[in-house]
């Protein structure tokens, strides 16, 4: 149809030639993104490109608020009143920490190697917007790459763990909150160091423990905080709390969580630094001991 | 009213730039998480009304970058938005002189196939990620996005429309 046409109506490529061009290179973005994690570089520029568009997007809203407090109190309260809740949000943290080291503390008395567990710098991240994508549970927040936010920082409010950043752009990131559908978090459980793995189960879920056996020691009511053996999360931070122990359903427990924190409540997280790095895994001598002993017998 | 019946002032290519910038701001708006699913996509809206109305100037192409910048600002896997746009934008293309002359309610009802197909495009690109149903709640939008659709033309053209002079 479009090669019947008079030549005054060409415009260029037909239409299909570039549905096929584009396609091929959404194609190309979606591997190589998805796959290979290759195009860092080109989402860092698309992203200072939208910034004052985020930045303009959320600017309306700020202001309101701004204005609204100016109005109820003056601005030196109004500073004085900003700095307090931020370093009340900081000492909070530091004071979940503490009492988990406290308890932990008791009961490791014995032992005389105690993990180091240290209260750590923070930095106080505003939320910009929650992404749009329904599958993905996701925020966006104020500092990025040039406020020295690392990937892999994990984000607290003042009740427990929020999530973790897992992309960094020049001036935002991303937090994935615990609740997506592709994060876990090792946790234990507070009463009896049972040690396991929490899964979110997508936007507005609850959260969700997996293959723990029917008879394990675990009730409604349990606390789940973090168990600090992967390394990135550090130790004794709450994340949930069970609410309800099915032995019932297949050869596993399922196992209903809820996250401690308000994770769609609020306007300012704290990111934690990342904790210190740990020696390496021992590579090879656990993997070749049973192989030996297997070809020994 | 059809575009075609009535005499309209020519488009600078900034008035169609302008629009995008809103509709990204407008995708960029804090939504709460709750209403998010409700909000409809207003870049893609814009992308089909510009490649309906002004085929010539808005195409594939614009709908390509739009996708991508849509990609980064929701944290998508870059590519996702920019193929769906790629591709709801040639099937309006592929029709174009037929879709301009439909009174505005059909082409809602166009603009509401495509917008679903653009989202089933999506979906499936997250399935083949290992994504899982997130519930029908996510058409919805797509709904409110055609009912949208007259008032938004109403309003598109509001500014090329001639007022019938007096010398014809």
């Amino acid at each position: 149809m479009q090669s019947t046409q008079p030549a005054f109506f060409k415009q260029g490529p037909k239409p299909l030639t570039r549905l096929l061009i584009f396609s091929a290179l959404s194609f190309v973005l979606i591997v190589g993104d998805a796959r290979f994690a290759m195009l860092g570089r080109v989402r860092e520029q698309v992203s200072i490109l939208l910034y004052p568009l985020q930045w303009l997007a959320t600017a309306p809203f700020s202001a309101v608020r701004t204005t609204n407090d100016f109005f109820t109190k003056q601005t030196q309260l109004l500073a004085e009143n900003r700095e307090l809740h931020d370093a009340q949000l900081a000492a909070q943290a530091q004071a979940m920490q503490l009492t988990a080291l406290e308890e932990e503390n008791r009961h490791l008395r014995q032992l005389t190697a105690t993990q180091a567990s240290q209260p750590q710098a923070t930095q106080l991240v505003e939320i910009l917007y929650n992404g749009r994508d329904p599958f993905s549970a996701k925020l966006i927040v104020d500092r990025g790459d040039k406020q020295g936010v690392r990937s892999g920082q994990v984000a607290i409010d003042a009740k427990g763990v929020v999530g973790q950043v897992v992309r960094v752009q020049p001036l935002t990131s991303e937090v994935r909150l615990i609740s997506d559908r592709n994060h876990m978090v090792p946790v234990e459980v507070a009463r009896n160091q049972l040690r396991t793995v929490v899964y979110g189960m997508g936007r507005a879920q609850p959260l969700e423990i997996h293959n723990l056996a029917p008879n394990a020691d675990i009730e409604p009511g349990d606390i789940l905080r973090t168990s600090g053996i992967d390394g990135l999360y550090p130790a004794g931070l709450p994340v949930a709390k069970v609410i309800k122990v099915d032995r019932q359903a297949t050869s596993f427990a399922r196992i209903i969580c809820v996250p401690l924190a308000e994770i769609d409540q609020h306007r300012f997280l704290l990111l934690l630094e990342p904790p210190a790095a740990r020696p390496p895994y021992p590579a090879e001598a656990p993997a070749s001991a049973p192989v030996a002993k297997k070809r020994g017998r | 009213m059809p575009v075609s019946s009535q005499i309209l002032r020519p488009v600078s290519v900034w008035v169609i730039a302008l629009s995008f910038a809103l509709a990204l701001l407008i995708n960029l708006l804090p939504w709460q998480s709750s209403v998010s699913n409700l909000s409809p996509d207003f870049v893609a809206l814009m992308v089909l009304y510009w490649t309906l109305n002004q085929p010539r100037r808005v195409g594939v192409g614009w709908a390509f970058l739009l996708g991508i910048v849509m990609d980064v600002g929701d944290g998508n896997v870059l590519g996702q938005h920019a193929l769906a746009y790629s591709v709801i934008t040639y099937l309006i293309l592929s029709r174009q002189r037929l879709f301009a002359v439909f009174p505005f309610w059909q082409q809602a009802l166009v603009v509401l196939g495509l917008l679903t197909l653009g989202q089933t495009i999506m979906l499936l690109i997250q399935f083949s990620l290992g994504a899982s149903f997130i519930g029908w709640g996510y058409f919805v939008g797509n709904i409110l996005a055609a009912v949208l659709w007259t008032p938004l033309s109403n309003l598109m053209l509001s500014h090329q429309r001639k007022p019938l002079s007096d010398s014809l």
